[in-house]
């Protein structure tokens, strides 16, 4: 695409929305906001919406989906046909959903200790009710505190963050006007305890020192991340302690 | 075979069935709130919790073909989705009739009651808006229908209308609001071996034996379902129809409050 | 006392503890929990029940086979009762007390010595909760029971069984024990809330 053609996503060094290249958008995370769901969480970041639920460990079915030896994980990761500030969307999981669902059920696979629980499965649902780019990470940091309040042990609390390149720089958290136009898009999870990539996807062109940088950037601003997950995780056991001291 | 919920709820049956209920009245809702324009993005949107059901409604406009019977008029599509999220009973997949059955009825007392003008929603020859209206059952505790009601037609009072410049979609800028005529509310009722009572919990709703609901506004009865293999006397119908009018006040002023705020 | 989440490094050595895992000679934790450092337990927030040989659960009768029951008993994993060892007439619906004997190899729970309850409310609590709700030397069980006058079986796996007394308000005091589980003087606002109870009547 001509470059002339794009939007300027970088104006007086700036972002659109104001940010710095490092900055994240907000993040607000609520723990245990779905009554019947055996695991929940609620986050907003920036402007996305996100309800993430998980039920099980349960008897895994149809029968022939089960494994003897662990759990099977299932994910749904699926976006409302009111989410976007474009048209309606069509119901139902389009090819784009199938394949987050995939690599999202692959983040939780690598951290859920899935041997204790053979013949089960474990479902973990993702329903995006507004999206503003960097919803997979969105999703996959909202999963990993509905997880951890299911009480369903793991091996760590993953977080997850969109990283990109504009012009000359590499940006964290792309937003999706920055998606759609910028030069490249890397989706990255991390197991912030071993500093291990669970996912990764990119997009684009990036030279070798870039994607070092990208890696750099994406670690340096999961400490937020992660903290805003952990946050969370304590609230609601704060909030209680607090009104009885 | 009876379910894990009936079995649990065999406690709750027989106190129903001897006209008691734990914690509130027959005809008494749980507490109700509703937050309007809870999704920006959509043109309009709700969230209401019914005690522990939680409901989503998003509302969006898109330019569309008319239907080839009614050339000059826009259309409403009504869609409702029981997320698996909202409980261990609900399945991915395409929409089950239980879903299909709360689009079409949430959507019978929209249209009924002429909440919108379908007439102003001609653009052009061969052009009118579609509304769509979306409703996401985030957590499953009894009684979707009047949940689904009143975040729907809350949404709709609060739903921006888009402009229609040069072949395209504008969304954004100073944009006026849909117009709503009118507003439509719906009670249901569960009946529990003799015993008939308002708002029920999802407890309650599985050792039900029927299921009525029923739509109106100020003025006419827009809408009814019965559901399930139980059934109703008629002056069992004609008494809830009563008791709907009277009920339904509380609601209509909650929409009210909203718009007021 | 900390809270930790699944990932945190909660000992420099390994210790075997139940919800934690070992690696590379560090414990970790594997549940959002709170851990004792001096009982060198970590104390799960949220979570799952793991059956133990004795313990004693209340299920549902979901399955009639030709030498056994199913139980459902709120977990990942189903119960069994075999017919032959079964001392009441069991259908399916009917509400029973019953003790772990093993897993077997499909980690099905073989229960023992069960006993059918008639009449009565079933309530779902979360399993990590059970210790509070029960308290240490049964100091709270027997606080609800005198408070209310019902009689109450609290299974291990989080299942509850209420009949007689006054079921509503014991049903709110359990709920509430949950909500409140990892606070201290809990035992107290428990009384205070049955001792108004009382009085209001």
């Amino acid at each position: 695409m001509n470059s002339q053609e794009k939007p300027k996503l970088i104006v007086d060094g700036k972002r659109l929305d104001g940010r710095g290249f490092d900055e994240l958008r907000p993040i607000k995370i609520e723990a245990g906001v779905l009554k019947n769901a055996d695991g929940s969480a609620y986050l907003e970041w920036g402007k996305n919406k996100i309800f993430a639920a998980v039920y099980g460990p349960r008897e895994a079915l149809p029968k022939h989906t089960a494994d003897p030896e662990k759990a099977v994980i299932k994910c749904r990761y699926s976006m409302a046909p009111f989410s976007s500030l474009e048209e309606h969307g069509r119901s139902g999981p389009n090819r784009r959903a199938i394949e987050i669902s995939k690599v999202t059920k692959e983040v939780f696979e690598n951290v859920i200790m899935s041997e204790n629980f053979p013949g089960t499965e474990i479902n973990i649902f993702i329903e995006v009710v507004q999206s503003d780019g960097g919803t997979r990470a969105a999703g996959i940091t909202a999963a990993a505190v509905a997880l951890a309040t299911s009480g369903i042990p793991m091996k760590d609390l993953p977080y997850a963050v969109s990283a990109g390149k504009i012009g000359d720089h590499i940006v964290i958290d792309l937003n999706k006007i920055e998606d759609n136009y910028s030069d490249a898009d890397v989706p990255i999870a991390v197991s912030p305890r071993t500093g291990e990539i669970l996912l990764l996807q990119m997009d684009g062109s990036l030279t070798k020192d870039e994607f070092k940088e990208v890696i750099a950037k994406v670690k340096k601003a999961g400490q937020i991340i992660s903290k805003a997950q952990r946050d969370a995780l304590k609230a609601p056991y704060e909030r209680i302690s607090n009104k009885y001291k | 075979m009876q379910s894990i919920n009936s079995i649990k709820s065999t406690y709750i049956k027989e106190l129903l069935n001897n006209g008691v209920r734990s914690g509130r009245g027959l005809f008494d809702y749980r507490n109700i709130s509703v937050v309007r324009g809870i999704i920006p993005n959509a043109e309009g949107s709700a969230q209401v919790d019914l005690g522990s059901t939680k409901v989503l409604v998003g509302v969006k406009l898109d330019i569309d073909e008319p239907m080839p019977d009614k050339p000059n008029e826009g259309n409403i599509i009504t869609s409702a989705e029981l997320l698996p999220l909202a409980s261990a009973d609900f399945d991915t997949g395409p929409p089950s009739p239980e879903a299909i059955e709360l689009a079409r009825v949430v959507d019978r007392g929209i249209r009924a009651a002429n909440v919108i003008d379908t007439a102003s929603l001609f653009v052009e020859e061969g052009k009118v808006w579609s509304v769509f209206i979306d409703i996401y059952i985030m957590n499953y505790d009894g009684n979707l229908f009047d949940a689904s009601t009143l975040a729907s037609v809350a949404a709709l009072t609060n739903t921006r209308m888009p402009k229609y410049e040069d072949g395209n979609v504008v969304r954004e800028g100073k944009l006026e609001k849909l117009k709503v005529n009118n507003i439509v509310t719906s009670c249901t009722y569960a009946k529990v071996g003799k015993t008939i009572m308002l708002d029920p919990d999802g407890d309650e709703e599985s050792v039900m034996d029927a299921r009525l609901t029923i739509a109106n506004d100020e003025t006419y009865i827009r809408a009814m379902q019965k559901g399930l293999s139980g059934s109703f006397k008629e002056h069992e119908i004609n008494d809830l129809i009563e008791t709907s009018f009277e009920k339904s006040k509380d609601l209509r002023s909650i929409i009210n409050k909203l718009n007021s705020d | 006392m900390e809270i930790v989440v699944p990932g945190d490094m909660i000992l420099d050595k390994p210790i075997h503890m139940e919800n934690t895992f070992i690696e590379d000679n560090k414990t970790y934790a594997a549940v959002l929990g709170i851990f004792d450092s001096e009982k060198k337990v970590l104390i799960p927030l949220e979570g799952l029940w793991y059956p133990k040989h004795g313990e004693l659960v209340v299920g549902i009768i979901i399955e009639e086979r030709l030498n056994s029951y199913v139980v459902d008993l709120n977990a990942p994993y189903k119960g069994i009762l075999v017919a032959k060892y079964v001392r009441d007439k069991l259908s399916v619906g009917d509400i029973i007390e019953a003790t772990v004997k093993e897993l077997d190899e499909t980690k099905t729970v073989v229960l023992m010595r069960e006993r059918k309850l008639y009449g009565g409310k079933i309530i779902d609590v979360k399993p990590s909760k059970v210790p509070r709700i029960i308290g240490r030397n049964n100091t709270m069980i027997k606080q609800l029971t005198e408070g209310t006058k019902s009689t109450i079986i609290v299974g291990m796996n989080g299942r509850i069984w209420i009949k007689g007394g006054d079921v509503a308000l014991t049903t709110e005091a359990i709920l509430r024990i949950q909500e409140e589980a990892h606070t201290s003087g809990l035992t107290d606002r428990i009384r205070e809330m049955l001792e108004k109870s009382k009085k209001a009547e």
